[in-house]
């Protein structure tokens, strides 16, 4: 059995091959990760719309997509051919994509990892702060020259 | 022409599933964004096929996959779902959908499981 670390590891690069696939193939248009990194601080890395889920079971934390509002508007327009999509479809949007890159990855780790139906948020939520047990690992995408960041945290 | 429940909590998912449908003989009855809903207009409308998710607030797809199957066994149920593991899968259709499909989902995937659906029963 792997330590914690290499579970961590081995997690983040489910993560990174969901992402992989969810764009290339919803969209037929490849993302590029930029080199992961574990985050230091304990803020949140945020950008204006964000889409989170709760991890439990084995490890407990969370995931989240965070991204400006042009690249949710774009798969919005990809999908339902909707070009100025309201702000409560671009939360919706940042909600579905954190719960397919967590269910896909929970296909790997079954009862050691269950998820949280997705919370949404604009902006920087008050008062959260990622508690001094979790580990956070950045890793950064672009896609279609939109950056985002997928965020995970476990203990 | 056959009627078609559209179930997900994500409303863009769910105008997803509608666009690409189009093309086939359905009437969109309703969508619902959970369980208890759904059942709600299963109970009222009957619809013959139903797209349903697992993963939604209130009643969760397999909880709300067999109440649908007391209510209405006949309802040819498509599980779309992001939990992307067999043995969810194999749960769905052992509770009596009748096929499943993992999220991502693109157009092809939604047209070929659709051709088989509603190929394999004749309609």
């Amino acid at each position: 059995m792997g330590s914690r670390k290499e579970e961590f590891e081995a997690t983040c690069n489910m993560f990174i091959n969901a992402v992989s696939n969810y764009f290339k193939h919803l969209t037929e248009i490849d993302s590029d990760t930029k080199v992961p990194y574990l985050k230091e601080s304990k803020e949140l890395i945020l950008k204006d719309f964000t889409g989170m889920i709760g991890i439990s079971g084995g490890r407990k934390g969370f995931v989240y997509i965070s991204a400006n509002r042009d690249m949710f508007a774009e798969l919005i327009n990809i999908f339902i051919g909707i070009k100025d999509p309201s702000e409560e479809d671009i939360l919706d949007m940042a909600g579905e994509i954190s719960n397919i890159l967590a269910g896909n990855v929970r296909a790997n780790l079954r009862a050691n990892f269950m998820i949280s139906a997705p919370t949404v948020f604009e902006g920087m939520p008050k008062g959260v702060e990622i508690p001094e047990d979790i580990s956070v690992y950045v890793i950064p995408i672009s896609w279609n020259k939109h950056e985002a960041f997928v965020v995970i945290g476990l203990d | 022409m056959k009627k078609l429940l559209i179930v997900d909590d994500s409303s863009v998912m769910r105008r997803t599933i509608e666009t690409n449908l189009a093309e086939y003989d359905l009437e969109i009855i309703g969508q619902a964004s959970n369980g208890v809903t759904a059942l709600e207009i299963v109970r009222d409308k009957m619809p013959d096929v139903i797209t349903l998710d697992i993963t939604m607030p209130e009643m969760d797809g397999i909880a709300c996959l067999e109440e649908i199957m007391k209510i209405h066994p006949e309802a040819k149920v498509m599980v779309i779902t992001a939990l992307s593991d067999k043995l969810t899968g194999l749960i769905a259709l052992d509770k009596g959908a009748r096929g499943f499909m993992f999220k991502p989902v693109n157009s092809v995937d939604l047209v070929r499981a659709f051709d088989k659906l509603l190929k394999r029963d004749g309609k």
